[in-house]
This record gives C-alpha cells, structure tokens and sequence, in this order.
C-alpha cells in the first residue's frame, strides 16, 4: 500500500471512533466506548508505522507524495483540494502525534472512569486527534487552517469539559478566541500566497517561491510573520500565551494530550513545514527565534514560582517550546523536531504523574499543600522523578540529547546565534531547578493529611471536590469525577501508559546521540533538501562539549533545588522577601492578562457598551424616531384628507417620488 | 418548471382556505413540500457548466408597458430558490407542530410569502422583479404585526409598533426602487420600445449620469432589506416582536433578496456606478460588519444576537459583491445560502429555548446541555457554522469573499478580518451561556423532541453536507457570477483588468492567447 493510502487510513479511524462514540453515547457501555476509543488511536498508530515503512522503501528523494480526494472549493482560479501531503516530517508527526495520544486514551481508560462524562470525552478527545492529524497531514494551506482550526475547538471543548464549572467555561472562550486570532493570522499569510504565487497547495507554494521572492522581499516577510502569529498563538508564545496557564482547568489527561504533546507543537511544525518561505525572510525567521528566546526565559521564570502544580507544569511546556521554536527558526530543523519528540514524552508523563497526584489530592493542586508522596505512591513517584530527570537534560536522559542539540547548532551557525546558546543555557539551569522543585516539593518529608490517609488505609482522599479558585462546590452531575478519583497505583491502564512514557522519556534519547547514530536527522533530512541551513552541523567537538556543559547545568540545577527545598527549606522564603519585586512580577505572571485585559478587553467592552446604549438608542432610532416625527407633522396636514397614518404617509411617498421621478426623466432627456 | 415552482405555494394556501381548521397545517406543509421537489428536480437537471438562463419561460405581460412575464434560473438564484424552498418547509413543519391562532389565515400568509420571495429570486424582469421584492414584505407585516409579540418593559414595543417601523423602513426603499425601475426602462428605451426584460437592459447601457442616482435608490431598498448599518433601526424591534415561525424564513432568506438585488441588477445594469461607489458601498459594508459584531456581543436576547450577526454576515456578503473580483462574488452566494442554513436553525434553537426556559435572555439561562445533549450538539453545529469555522461551507464563503476583497482593496480585507475574531466571540458566547455554566435556580430543561428533531436534524445535515462539499454550490455559481463581474470589469482600463488577473490568465495575455478587449 503507498504512503498516501496509509495517510488517508490514519485519518480515518480517529474519525471513525469520534462518531461512532458520539452518536452511540446512549447505546455504548462506557468500557466499550473507552476501548473504540483507544483502539482507533493504536490503529492509527499502526496505519502510521504502516506509511513510515513504505516511505522507508523508496528512494530518499522521492519521499513525498500528494493525494487528494476531490475538489473542496475550486473556481475562479482558486485551488482547493482535499488533499494531504506526505513526507517524512509529516510521518514524523503523526507517529508522535498518534503514538503519544494511544498512551493517554490508555491512561484517560483508567483515570476518567468516574466521570460522568466519559463517552462524551472520549468522543472529543478522538476528534482532538483526529484534527491534530489533519493538520500535520494537510497538503494545502487552506485543509492546515481547517485542521489548526478544529485542534482549537477540540482544545475548547476539552478545557471547558466540566462546562458547569464557570472557570473552566472562561478558560475555554479565552484558549479560542486567541486560537482564533491564530487562524485569522494563517488565512491572512493564505491571502498573501496566493496574491504572490496564485497557489494554495504546499508543492506549488515552496517550488515557486524561490524563484518569485527576493530574500528579505517585504513580502515573504509579511508572509512569514502572518505565519508566526498563527505559530505563536497555538504555540503558546508570548504575548499570546495566556490561554495556556488557564487551560489547565480541563481533566489532567487533556493536559497531557493538548498542552504538552500535540497541540502545542503545532507552531514548531508549521516553521519546520514552511522552512522554504522562513529561509526567503531571514528577518522573520529571527524573530521568530528570539520570540521563542523570550518565551523560554520568562516562562522558566514563572515557573520557578507558581504553587499550582500543573500551571507549573504548563510553564514548563511553554518554556520549552520556546526552545523549539527558537530551534527550528535559526534552522536547526532536525533538532528541533528531536526535541519535540522526547518533549513529548517527557512532558505527557510528567502531566500523567501530575494527575495521580491531584486524583489523591481530591483535585487540589496546589503544592504548598502536598508533601510525603514519595511514600504513599511509589509507581507515580517513580515515574515522576524520569519525566523530572529528562525535562531538567539529567545526562543520558532523552531531553539531555534534543535540548544540546538545538544549542549546539545555534553555536555551530556562529555570529549572533551565539546569543540564543549562552542564554539557552541560562534556561536550562532554570529548567533543572524548577523541575526538581516540583519534585522536591511533592514527593519527599513528612506525609501529607491525604498522603497520609492512602498510606493508612489505602483509598484515596473522598472529600466533596470544591473548586480550588472559586470555593464553589463542583457539579458533578456533567461529568466532574466526584468523590472517587483514580490513581496509577490503582489502576493498571493508567500504570502501563505512564510505564511505557517513562522508559521513553529516559532512554528515548539514544536514538540520536552524536557521532554514534542519527536515526531522527536521517530520516528527516530529505524535508530540508537544498536548504543552505539544514547543511550546517556542529563538529563533534562541539557537540561533546555543549553536552558536557549542559550535563553540569542539569546537575548544578539539581544540585540548586536540592538545597533550596530539601537541605534548607527556609531559604526560597528568605529569598522571596530578598527579591520581592521580582517575585512578584514573576509570581503575578509578568501582568501579561493585565495588559491584554487593559489594551483589549476593556476598549471592545467599552465600546460594545457605547454603540449599544448611547449610539444605537439615540442615532439609529433617533433616525427612525425623526422621520416619524417629521411624517406625523407632515400628515397632520394630510389628515384632513385621508386618515391613518401610513396610508397618508405611503400616499405622500408615492407622490412625492413621481414627481422626483418626473424631473430627473425630463432632465435627462 | 419555474412557474411550477413559484405558483406552487400559492397554489396551495388557497386549496388551504377550503380545508378545516385542523387540517390546514399539514396542508401547507404539502405544499412547500411539493415545492421543495420541485426546486430538487429543477436543481438535479441543472447544466453545471452553463451560465445562461435555464427553465426559461417568457410571455409577454403588460406589452403596453413593455413588462414581461419572464423567469428564469442560473447559477446565482439556483441555489436561492433551494434554500428559499428548504426553509419554508422548516418554518411550516415548525408552526404545523404548534397550535396556531387562526391558522387558515396563518398558513395563507406564509405559502403567500413564499411565493412572492420565489418570485423576486426567478424574476427576469426589472418590474416583475420590483413586484414581487413589494410583495414579498405584505404577508410579512400581517404575520409580525397580527401573530407578534408585545414586549413590556424599557425599550418595550407593541408588535403593530414594531411593524410599522419596519414599514416605515421598507416602503422608503420599495418606492424609490419602483421609481428606480421604471427610469432605468425609459431612459434605456430612450425613446425607442420600452422593456423591462433584464436579458434586453443588460445590452443597453445608461449613461453614467443616470446610472449614478439610479444605483442609489437600488442600493437603498436593497440595503434596508438586509439591513446595513443606520438603515437597521427596524430590525431589533421587528425581530423581538415577530413569531418565530415566520422569524425563521424571514431571516433565513429575506435579507439575502437584498444582496441578490445587487448581483442580479445594479452590478450588471449600473456597472459604471458600481465601480464609481465601489468604495462607499465597502465602508458602509464594513461599518455592518464592525457593528453588527460589536452590538452581538453586547446583547442578552437570543433573538438580537443573531439578529445582529445576521448584520454583520449580510456585511460581508455586501463585501464580497463589492470587491468586484469573481471569487469575491462567488463566496457571497455560497455565504448567503450558508447563513440562510445557519440562522432558520438558530431561531428554532431560539424557539426551543423559550419553550423549556420560559425566557430568550441569556443571562437568564445556563446549563442547559447535561438534560439535552442532543440538542446541544445540534445547536454546537450551527453555532460553529455561524462563526465560519475553517472546516464549515462557511468558512469557505468567506475565504472567498474575503480573498476577493484582498486581491482588490486589501486594506478593507484586514479591517473585515477582525469581524471574524469578533464572530467567534459572539457565537461561542451565545452556546456557553445557554447550554453551558452553572444553570440557575429552578430552569428546566429537556431533550429536544421528535418532531423537532425532523425539522433541526435535516437542516443541520444540509450545514454539514455543505461543509463537506462546498463545491456543489461554487462549481454552478461560478459561470454566471464571471458573467457578471466581467460586465462590470468590461469598462476598466486594460491595465487594472491585468493587475487583478490570476497568474494563468496573466501568462495567457501575455502568450497572446487571450486578449483585452478595451
């Protein structure tokens, strides 16, 4: 079978199992509706491997094919096909995409039991994939819209899962009007394309633009930054980032999937797919590196000081896609998809572990309250110390090889690159000190009251679950888990997804370690063909001594937590009230929501509340108001002669344009 | 084939009038029935490629005046004519479900508007065409002013006051439009035999003197008709008062008489003043856009939320003819049947609310979804629909408007752009505070039933059978809208026609296989 037919198949059965579990909710017993959903996710997977292996048949250079269905919208000299485009970054993706989301149906199977709202979960998370996929598979500008767009209301929809629970609802409008604004951003540069090159479809796009762009042209450029909006708000990079903290009011699991290892790598794809336009306009390539510079730093920094277990978590995210998109825009392609990959690993577990906890925690998350879980959940604990152990590059671990990787590249271009390698590291130190803060902070010390409780009696805590930011007792008729929440230690779907994650997560990084093998650069490398980027490559030296200084970082940063949370705990608090301001700031998220609620919201209320009250009360009604008054004055002369209003006045109308009609005639003839 | 289908419903509502009381319901449901297979047969043997009138029929009528009898569909009113003929079964079905206060009367009313708005879609005459766009509005001030609702309260209308404002609108436009008509035939006879036939106008140009005040009085009955922003003063009250059976097809395809009016007249009739006020017809097209998002967002009444994107959809729609470019005009009959099929289901949403909440204010609802997923997930639909999501017919509709828009002003496109973020806000608003969030205190809520289900579930398969295929629609609306725009592009200098050009057109002039008439 050829690529393409695998491809078509990949998108099918996530779609399948979406509709087939939505419209079957009544019918379908929950266990059923869990294993379609998980089973169509493993096909897809399987469907994926299936295309990976007959791309590996063919000749390096001829690793790309187009296939498309029918014509979705194609007149007037616009060419929109349903069609999709396979390559090896594509197949890259979707086995990313596919292999990681199978792992987190498998943990949702065991986590969401109790929720009322299983089916309906299920069938979105399905749809999640599913739209995921057609993204990374679409072949024309316009199906990556439609495909980015429907990744933006899967995320709606799982953020605002609990929809009764007014944080989440709020969280879930905010995550996709900026998704929105994303799109707009991509259908804009779409514009753009085709205005220059009279196409939608990638093949003709990227073959054309060479030949019709000038480097640094204003138009490549325009193109390019259009792109990057639609990058960074999907991605998560400042200043459309917010969404991405307030997202975490959805169930764990979605965490996971969405906002560590599909949804938000999708900026970092779209640089590495339209790697041809970026390398046209070297200008917005470079902000793009410093955005996701920016980004990575002060994240890093939020999440040095947020006590909320997942937010921080969600930082984490944000911070290191702003190391991929720092990655694939200074044209390190291969490491930066490198990094995407083990990210996903790492991250999604980290989230998994994450999740355990807060189940025992009866949803709270806030970590000023959890200590001694190292005791009460050793699998979880275990598990949560790898995915730490990668996030912070702990040598050997898969984060340590992508994370150098990207760095060394930078420093290998040389020049001003050399910038994003030193603070690079910088970031990277952060990374070790707040991933083993969590840790840190979580695992070891004195058990607490629901750490406690699991390792007397052995079930988890069974408090009423309140809503942590409002106090709010939480609906649980619509699907919030109740009383009885699921840990890993109890569930064995669960322990196997996160298992599998955290073996990755540690040893997935050997597949590309320098001068031993390079399975993801070679795979990779028909993508970036005559790129004069791509062809850059960091001497072995240099390689060895980035991975030499990032090992003392991760282990300097380890080194920093340990002593900040273990052997002297009364030192963040000093140092709190040492660095206040700084905390502050950091602590109040760098007042981004402030800004954007001051520069946007309250402009679009005020004048929401303007054309409503003052504007359309007294012009567009004082128009009609007006003429009424004027026609009733005038009628009362009229009256005399006939009665009733609008006969009167239709009479005078009538009249009065005959006659205007009588003169413009004998005017004009 | 198109008589049969225009006298269809009348047909009907008369037989109605001999029928009992109880029975008259089901009749007229027959009849718009019959009337939607007929559409069907018409739209099944329709020659795609073509863009020349077809099911023509042409009888001299008034031979004095020069006024035909003539009709006629193509690729701009086909699709029309379906939407027209798929809604009114809905809004019939709707009432037929219901008890109805004299019902004989009712029922007339509707199988009369629809005939009349047949009428004004298959007109291929500018007096028959001005008849029926007149006629069309009578069974619907009857309809709002006898079955609407009084609203008390601040800003409170009687439902007769609320009619008589939206007369007071709509016979300034009607009369300056029949003013309009009747000089476009005179001046174009110019002395010679008097026609009102659009197919013999078409071949007489006006001169750019009269074409200039001509095109106004067009452009303002067509502009109340939609309405544009500051000639929609009639629409909040008119659509707080009328039932919502009648609000169902009056808002569904009412408006987009008006943007067709522009297609089918004043850019082929008026072609110089079309390009001369193209620009004063953008910003009063983008104003509706701005505005009418701008106010969506601001309102609590379902009824005005989507009354008020119903202002800003008919602005893009007016966008899309005005950027005077092919594909512009061709995502704006797509979008207009879009929004036709997005809007009748969300006044049926509108109706089921109000049943089982006893309320249309949103700030009054809540969490209605955990009793009715299925209506919620009908209701997600359509809501997704509304705000063009990529992946909706939608979606496509204004893709092409508004890369029309940008291959001709593209400052105009940024600034129409930003209604799409506002769009997304509005309608995702409008599901999450009814069917989402906490439900208040003693609100009920219930499944959607049955009978219901057979009116929302076909139309919510037409949105997506549509969003799957949007090319059903554009493949047949294509050649008749090139005819058109290249009509109003034949007087522009060669070198703006060649700028505006795709890339293969341009490599054809420039190989000399296609040429430039000047």
């Amino acid at each position: 079978m050829s690529a393409t037919a695998w491809a078509w198949l990949v998108l099918l059965f996530p779609l399948l199992g979406s509709i087939v579990i939505g419209v079957g909710f009544h019918a379908l017993p929950q266990k059923v509706a869990g294993i379609i959903g998980t089973v169509s996710i493993a096909l897809a997977f399987a469907c994926g491997i299936g295309a990976l292996l007959s791309l590996l048949g063919e000749d390096p250079e001829a690793r790309h094919h187009a296939s498309s269905l029918w014509d979705y919208a194609s007149v007037a000299g616009l060419d929109i096909k349903l069609g999709i485009f396979v390559d090896p970054l594509s197949v890259f993706m979707v086995l990313i995409v596919t292999g990681v989301s199978t792992l987190i149906h498998l943990y949702s199977y065991g986590y969401m039991q109790s929720d009322e709202g299983y089916h309906r979960f299920f069938s979105y998370l399905n749809f999640f994939v599913f739209s995921m996929l057609l993204l990374v598979l679409a072949g024309n500008f316009v199906l990556l819209t439609v495909g980015w767009a429907f990744v933006g209301f899967a995320s709606y929809a799982l953020i605002s899962f609990w929809y009764r629970r007014e944080t989440a609802t709020r969280a879930g409008m905010k995550a996709f009007v900026i998704n929105v604004v994303g799109d707009i951003g991509l259908v804009l540069a779409a514009f753009l394309i085709f205005r220059e090159l009279g196409s939608f479809d990638y093949g003709t796009v990227f073959e054309k633009a060479p030949e019709v762009f000038t480097t640094n042209e204003w138009t490549i450029t325009a193109i390019c930054l259009l792109l990057l909006v639609g990058a960074f708000a999907k991605s998560a990079q400042l200043p459309l980032h917010t969404w991405l903290p307030d997202a975490m009011e959805g169930p764990t699991p979605v965490s996971s999937l969405i906002h560590a290892a599909t949804m938000v790598t999708a900026g970092v794809y779209l640089i590495a797919r339209t790697h041809v336009l970026f390398e046209l306009a070297p200008t917005a390539a470079d902000i793009a590196a410093f955005v996701g510079l920016a980004t990575l730093l002060v994240a890093a920094t939020m999440a040095l000081v947020m006590t909320d277990l997942k937010r921080a978590i969600a930082y984490s995210t944000m911070s290191q896609i702003g190391y991929m998109i720092m990655g694939v825009s200074i044209g390190a392609y291969s490491a930066g998809m490198f990094h995407l990959m083990t990210h996903a690993f790492f991250k999604a577990l980290l989230f998994m572990a994450a999740g355990s906890i807060i189940a025992a925690m009866a949803n709270d998350q806030n970590i000023d309250r959890m200590s001694g879980f190292g005791k009460a959940m050793r699998f979880t604990s275990i598990t949560f110390v790898c995915g730490a152990l990668a996030l912070a590059a702990f040598p050997g671990t898969s984060g340590f090889f992508s994370k150098d990787e990207i760095l060394a590249f930078a420093e290998a271009r040389g020049g001003m690159y050399l910038i994003f390698t030193v603070l690079g590291y910088v970031g990277a130190l952060m990374t070790a000190i707040y991933s083993f803060r969590l840790v840190f902070r979580v695992l070891p010390g004195r058990p607490c009251k629901e750490a406690q409780e699991l390792i007397d009696t052995g079930h988890v805590a069974h408090e009423a679950p309140k809503n942590p930011a409002t106090g709010e007792p939480e609906d649980t008729d619509v699907g919030f888990p109740g009383p009885e929440h699921h840990i890993a230690e109890q569930s064995l779907p669960m322990r196997v997804a996160m298992g599998v994650l955290a073996v990755l997560a540690l040893v997935g990084g050997l597949i590309q370690i320098p001068g031993v093998d390079d399975v993801v650069t070679k795979f990779l490398d028909p993508v970036w063909e005559g790129s004069p980027l791509a062809a850059i490559e960091p001497t072995l030296g240099e390689d060895y001594t980035g991975l030499g200084i990032g090992g003392v970082i991760a282990l300097l940063g380890i080194g920093i937590a340990y002593v900040l949370y273990v052997r002297r705990p009364e030192l963040p608090r000093r140092l709190e009230q040492r660095l206040r301001p700084l905390h502050t700031l950091f602590a109040n998220k760098w007042y981004f929501d402030e800004a954007i609620d001051f520069l946007v919201v309250r402009p679009a209320l005020a004048i929401g509340r303007f054309a409503n009250r003052t504007f359309e009360r007294f012009v567009v009604d004082g128009l009609v108001n007006g003429t009424a008054e004027t026609v009733r004055g005038a009628g009362g002369v009229v009256r005399a002669v006939q009665s009733g209003f609008v006969r009167s006045y239709a009479l005078l109308l009538i009249a009065g344009f005959a006659g205007l009609a009588l003169y413009f005639l004998l005017s004009s003839s | 084939m198109s008589s049969a289908i225009l006298w269809a419903p009348l047909a009907f509502g008369l037989l109605g009038l001999f029928l009992p009381q109880k029975a008259v319901g089901w009749w007229a449901v027959l009849g718009t029935a019959v009337t939607l297979g007929l559409a069907i047969v018409a739209a099944v043997g329709f020659d795609t490629g073509s863009s020349a009138m077809q099911y023509a029929v042409d009888e001299p009528w008034i031979s004095g005046l020069g006024v035909d009898y003539s009709l006629g569909i193509d690729g701009l009113n086909l699709f029309l004519i379906l939407l027209t003929a798929v809604l009114w079964v809905g809004g019939v079905a709707f009432a037929a479900f219901r008890e109805q206060e004299r019902a004989k009367s009712f029922f007339f009313l509707m199988l009369v508007a629809e005939t009349a708005t047949l009428g004004a879609f298959l007109a291929q005459d500018l007096l028959l065409f001005v008849l029926f766009f007149d006629l069309m509005l009578v069974p619907f001030y009857f309809l709002f002013g006898a079955w609407g609702h009084d609203r008390s309260g601040e800003g409170g209308i009687t439902a007769s006051a609320a009619t008589l404002k939206m007369i007071v609108y709509t016979l300034i436009g009607s009369l300056l439009m029949l003013v309009a008509a009747i000089a476009t035939a005179v001046l174009a006879a110019d002395g010679g035999h008097l026609t009102f036939s659009l197919a013999a106008l078409n071949e007489h140009g006006l001169g750019e003197g009269s074409q200039r005040w001509i095109f106004w009085f067009f452009a303002a009955a067509f502009l109340v008709k939609m309405p544009a922003f500051m000639l929609h003063g009639w629409m909040p009250d008119a659509y707080r008062a009328a039932p919502l059976p009648a609000l169902i097809v009056f808002s569904g395809v009412l408006a987009k008489v008006g943007a067709y009016g522009f297609l089918r007249v004043v850019l082929p009739l008026f072609p110089d003043a079309t390009v001369e006020f193209q620009e004063v017809i953008l910003m009063i097209a983008l104003a509706s856009i701005l505005y009418g998002s701008v106010m969506a967002f601001t309102q609590t009444n379902v009824r005005l939320i989507a009354g008020y994107s119903s202002v800003a959809q008919l602005g893009f729609i007016t966008a899309g003819i005005f950027a005077l470019q092919a594909d512009g005009s061709d995502g704006a009959v797509l979008q207009m049947v879009n929004h036709g099929l997005v809007v009748a289901p969300l006044f049926v949403v509108v109706a089921l609310l109000l049943e089982r909440t006893g309320t249309e204010d949103i700030s009054e609802m809540g969490g209605l979804a955990l009793r009715a997923p299925v209506l919620a997930a009908l209701f997600l639909i359509v809501v997704l629909a509304t705000l063009a999501m990529p992946g909706s017919a939608n979606f496509i509709g204004e893709f092409y408007i508004l890369n029309g828009l940008f291959e001709a002003k593209i400052v105009f496109a940024f600034v129409a752009i930003s209604g799409v973020a506002m769009s997304a806000y509005y309608a995702l608003r409008l599901y999450q505070q009814t069917m989402h969030n906490r439900k208040p205190e003693g609100l009920l809520s219930r499944e959607i039933g049955l009978r219901d289900g057979l009116i929302l579930v076909p139309l919510v398969l037409c949105i997506v059978g549509l969003a799957l295929y949007p090319q059903v629609v554009l493949e047949r609306t294509a050649p008749s809208v090139a005819q058109t725009v290249a009509k109003v592009r034949q007087n522009e200098p060669p070198e703006s026609r060649l700028a505006s050009m795709s890339l293969e057109e341009k490599a054809e002039v420039e190989s000399g296989a296609l040429k430039i008439v000047p």
